[in-house]
């Protein structure tokens, strides 16, 4: 056994020098499909911005080029080394969300973030991809007993922490990733399905209790929550205008409407480039960041909005695969939980724009204007050609990486 | 092969991989079936609701609240006003330079700002432009039926500001703007939007969230020509049209969320002895403040010069509005009732002889010599008494109705400065009164360390209080500075037997009272004095303000007459009509009224009235005589309270 009792798993690291010739073992498929939906996204964001802000382009772009150095971070770094520092990452994250409740600044009511200088920190961003190693760090302790309930019940647990500072925010949607992120990488771990199972059957039956909150909702009169779970006025708002579009124009319903006039006037071919009336006018508000999906539908019709979503499809199928080709565990899991924070942001942002889910706020990965999620989506796109790049090393004590060899588990006995 | 390590893969991975493939691809598989629905089998319907982009939503313009005097008496609401507005996106290019002029021409407008404005909102051209606001009758009707000469253009009706006193109370009402940008950021949770006209001044500012209406929202279905009305009642109340102006039947689609009017505000203002006041005050630059001295319930705070706050929203009154806001001298736009700070002069002394009677400084027996003027120790500089021949013996009773300076000089030395300073502000002098007004002056009683920090980078002498400064203040002069307003709070607190309160305006504003500041035997004594300074000679010998004298009534009083240069410089002049304007003394007077119900506190600045005896008494005494005139014909007047 490599590791032993309380033994720490980061205290054998050493670097080696950089090898040219390992950069030629990464994966060429995935950067080019990153890249050709990072040239999509530009395009939309100049046909967005045309009617706004010629500067959300130009910043979109800095921010594909300021990516780069996450993506490079990942690359270089083995993957383990920060599986053994997850603890640590997990803790700090913990303590940046609870450092940003305090002191944070808000906008709109929403996210919130710690002012440095001229940058803004949103902790609960990258909590996504430390809940990817930390959960990654836990299933590969806990092995096979994953079978077990209760340490299956425990993963909850640690998950519970980060989603419930997260809801304090309010951050709704980095919240609900992270649910899916967990259920996912559970069964890939190895748990029960009966138990997976058991947890989605008490998920469902949540909704009664959904239903018990909105029951005498009435959107004229603000009240304020009775019993601490019960939602907030503004949160019922959301699912009220999501169940009746028609009402609060003003609002949110205003955007459902408007969203899905937009994409079902593009037709099958669409209306043209640069040539959509809806967004054009600024009937469809917030048409740069989460509702740019409605713009290339309206501008490039059915055929364009599904030929992007097959590309996201093979971006994701791409990042499974790797999990796929692992052959140790942390890989697995790293790549399977990076593919499903991909995947729910894809599919949870356009089913919003498409009206199949009530609005809030979900960025659409390389589309959406906005710098923090963008270096978030380059994270990942590092730490899934991470994990390919060192596939087949886990029984060598070399391991491949452009600047040569990062070990970080222990010496082999 | 090596060990089998528990970062090993276990049996069957594989499987669970590609069924989590399959779920991702089952989701996007759902999201192209939803693009195919929206996008080929509902095209129809949805591109004919783009093309013509018929659903758009319509704010629905609030109208403010109404403000009501004491009595039930309407001081501000609203009318309806008409708007010329231009929607760029309706007028064809070619044409907008054509309409431009048309309008110039028609409505006296600048034809080339109009066009510089269009220009502005090119990337939106389906905005409202206001090309004129609040037109004539006259021309609203030229604009309606020239509507074949002028595409785009159009009439819209809204809630109006309308003032039905004038220039009464004008500086209290405040008046309305439109919003700036640190103001939007400032309101960001109320959803104002640019070109809003909210409260600026006064009241119209401090109780904007009360008197703000919420705006309502409708989606509409919008014609080519013709735009959806939102139109006024008589009274000035929005309500939806069901036509719009080309007559079409309106179908609003969905619920419309309709305007809120905002809430009534209802103050404790006595409108009409506002407007005595105020016609006291003409043609002079000064303040009256009248309190009810029990609650500080304000009932009137007549400050001139004024203006009609009407002169920021009617039509045509460009020229009024500019020369208000140019900031000419006398400033019409201050309120001096608590924006304005002068010496307290004489009035000072009530504050000192209580003070002094609570510290047990003096007694109401202590005597003291008066012979017209007065050294520390004996040495140095001479202080004269206002009377150079000298009071001779006299107790705080009789200093207080003659105002003898010398006594004061005298109980000011013993007081000290710190205990000065703590009752000047305990009875609301040099601090913030804490009315429902914007923009309140805290005024200023020096002590210590005000006059270290003032003068911290001076030697260190220069930072140092001296005796000499002591004897100043004790006849409020020096540094010394208040409101009007506080000058009234402070007798209030006299009147009401040792409260200080916290004026108001608002009927649904809190009543605050301090503790009790004064013992009952200190403010006994003082009111002895206050009362002696009112009564009329002989038997008793007339004191410094007989001039307040109502008979039948149990008032007391205090005259002040603040100087503005020393009285050395003045004696070149022969008489006090030669002195010029500028230099003659700030007249102060306050009085109280014990014996009737509410129990007044009333504060009269006349500037530069020269004599508090002479020129601000009589208009006190006016002032009192008018309310509980007035009072007796109004039967129904009892004090307002919160509902």
């Amino acid at each position: 056994m490599a590791y032993s009792g309380r033994q720490v798993q980061f205290q054998d690291i050493s670097v080696h020098l950089l090898n040219p010739r390992n950069l030629f073992r990464v994966d060429w498929w995935l950067p080019i499909i990153a890249l050709s939906l990072a040239v999509v996204g530009w395009f939309l964001m100049y046909s967005a911005a045309r009617s706004t802000n010629i500067t959300y382009f130009n910043r979109q772009i800095l921010f594909f080029f300021l990516g780069i150095a996450p993506l490079a971070l990942f690359v270089c770094v083995d993957y383990r080394f920060f599986v053994g520092i997850a603890p640590l990452l997990y803790t700090a994250a913990l303590a940046l969300l609870v450092v940003v409740i305090l002191f944070g600044t808000s906008a709109k009511g929403s996210e919130r973030w710690l002012s440095l200088g001229p940058f803004r920190l949103q902790p609960s961003e990258f909590t996504k991809l430390i809940t990817v190693f930390f959960l990654t760090w836990y299933f590969t302790k806990v092995g096979k007993r994953i079978k077990k309930l209760h340490w299956f019940l425990i993963t909850f647990g640690l998950v519970a922490i980060p989603i419930g500072l997260i809801l304090k925010q309010p951050n709704l949607g980095t919240a609900a990733c992270l649910g899916p992120l967990t259920m996912s990488m559970l069964y890939v771990a190895g748990c029960r399905k009966r138990h997976l199972a058991m947890i989605m059957i008490m998920g469902m039956t949540l909704l009664p209790m959904l239903w018990w909150q909105m029951r005498d909702f009435d959107p004229e009169t603000q009240t304020e929550p009775r019993v601490f779970f019960e939602l907030r006025h503004y949160q019922k708002m959301r699912i009220y205008t999501y169940l009746h579009p028609e009402y609060d124009p003003s609002g949110s319903g205003w955007h459902t409407l408007q969203s899905r006039i937009t994409i079902g006037s593009g037709g099958l071919s669409g209306k043209g480039y640069m040539q959509g009336t809806q967004t054009r006018l600024n009937y469809l508000p917030e048409h740069h960041t989460d509702f740019i999906y409605s713009l290339l539908a309206e501008e490039f019709g059915f055929v364009g909005a599904v030929a992007v979503i097959a590309l996201f499809l093979l971006l994701l199928l791409r990042g499974l695969s790797f999990a796929y080709d692992s052959v140790d565990m942390q890989g697995t899991l790293i790549a399977t939980g990076v593919t499903t924070i991909f995947a729910f942001h894809i599919f949870v942002n356009i089913a919003i724009t498409t009206g199949l889910l009530p609005v809030t706020g979900i960025p659409l990965p390389f589309l959406s204007y906005g710098g923090s999620f963008y270096m978030t989506t380059m994270a990942g796109i590092g730490i899934l050609l991470s994990v390919r790049l060192r596939k087949q090393t886990h029984t060598h004590t070399e391991m491949y990486s452009p600047i040569g060899h990062v070990a970080i588990y222990g010496k082999k006995k | 092969m090596s060990a089998k390590k528990e970062t090993d893969r276990y049996e069957g991975v594989e499987n669970r991989i590609q069924w989590v493939g399959i779920a991702i691809m089952a989701a996007m598989v759902l999201l192209g079936i939803q693009f195919w629905r929206l996008q080929v089998l509902s095209l129809h319907e949805f591109s004919r609701l783009a093309e013509s982009n018929r659903v758009w939503q319509k704010r629905l313009a609030s109208d403010r609240g109404i403000i009501y005097a004491r009595n039930g008496e309407v001081i501000a609401d609203n009318r309806a006003s008409t708007d010329v507005v231009i929607v760029p996106g309706e007028c064809p290019v070619e044409l907008l330079d054509a309409v431009c002029e048309r309008l110039e021409a028609w409505l006296g407008i600048d034809a080339a700002e109009l066009r510089s404005k269009i220009d502005a909102h090119r990337s939106a051209p389906f905005t409202q432009l206001t090309v004129k606001r609040d037109v004539t009758r006259a021309d609203c009707v030229r604009v309606e039926e020239n509507q074949y000469a002028l595409p785009g253009v159009t009439t819209v009706v809204h809630p109006q500001r309308r003032y039905l006193y004038g220039e009464t109370a004008g500086q209290l009402l405040g008046y309305l703007g439109e919003i700036n940008k640190a103001e939007l950021e400032q309101y960001a949770e109320h959803r104002y939007n640019m070109g809003d006209l909210i409260g600026k001044d006064g009241l119209e500012r401090y109780y904007e969230s009360i008197l703000r209406g919420k705006d309502g929202y409708m989606l509409v279905t919008k014609y080519a020509s013709g735009q959806p009305q939102l139109r006024t009642d008589r009274a000035g109340r929005p309500y939806i049209a069901r036509r719009d102006t080309r007559g079409h039947l309106l179908f609003p689609e969905g619920r419309p969320v309709l305007p809120q009017s905002g809430e009534p505000l209802h103050l404790t203002l006595d409108i009409a002895l506002q407007r005595h006041c105020e016609e006291l005050l003409r043609g002079e630059q000064g303040a009256i403040v009248v309190l009810d001295a029990d609650t500080g319930a304000a009932l009137a705070l007549a400050s001139a010069p004024s203006y009609d706050p009407g002169v920021f929203v009617n039509r045509g009154m460009n020229a009024e509005r500019l020369e208000l806001l140019s900031g000419k001298q006398p400033n019409r736009m201050s309120n001096r009732c608590h924006r304005e700070v002068y010496p307290p002069g004489s009035l000072f002394k009530i504050m000192l002889a209580a003070a002094a009677l609570e510290e047990l400084v003096v007694t109401s027996n202590t005597k003291q010599y008066c012979p017209g003027h007065f050294q520390i120790d004996g040495k140095g500089r001479r202080w004269h008494c206002w009377r150079r021949t000298g009071h001779g013996a006299m107790d705080v009773v009789e200093a207080l109705a003659y105002s003898c300076d010398v006594y004061f000089y005298n109980l000011g030395l013993k007081l000290g400065v710190d205990r000065i300073h703590f009752y000047a502000n305990l009875m609301g002098l040099g601090v913030p009164t804490d009315i429902d007004l914007p923009g309140e002056q805290a005024g200023l009683i020096p002590h210590r360390q005000w006059k270290e920090k003032l003068n911290a980078d001076k030697p260190v002498w220069e930072q140092r209080w001296y005796p000499g400064e002591t004897v100043n203040l004790s006849i409020g002069q020096g540094a010394a500075a208040t409101t009007p307003l506080q000058n009234a709070v402070m007798m209030a607190c006299i009147v009401n037997g040792g409260y200080r309160v916290r004026p108001f305006l608002w009927q649904g504003r809190e009543h605050l009272r301090s503790e009790k500041i004064f013992s009952d035997t200190t403010i006994e004594t003082v009111v002895k004095g206050l009362q002696l300074c009112v009564e009329k000679g002989p038997p008793a010998p007339t004191g410094t303000c007989h001039r307040a004298q109502i008979p039948g009534m149990t008032i007391i009083g205090k005259t002040g007459t603040a100087q503005v240069v020393s009285l050395s410089h003045l004696e070149q002049y022969d008489d006090a009509e030669g002195i010029p304007y500028h230099q003659r003394h700030q007249a102060w007077f306050v009085a109280g009224v014990l014996d009737r119900t509410p129990r007044l506190s009333v504060c009269v600045l006349i500037e530069h009235g020269h004599s508090g005896g002479e020129t601000a008494a009589p208009v006190a005494r006016d002032v009192i005589e008018y309310f509980y005139a007035t009072r007796a014909n109004v039967p129904n007047m009892v004090m307002a309270t919160k509902e």
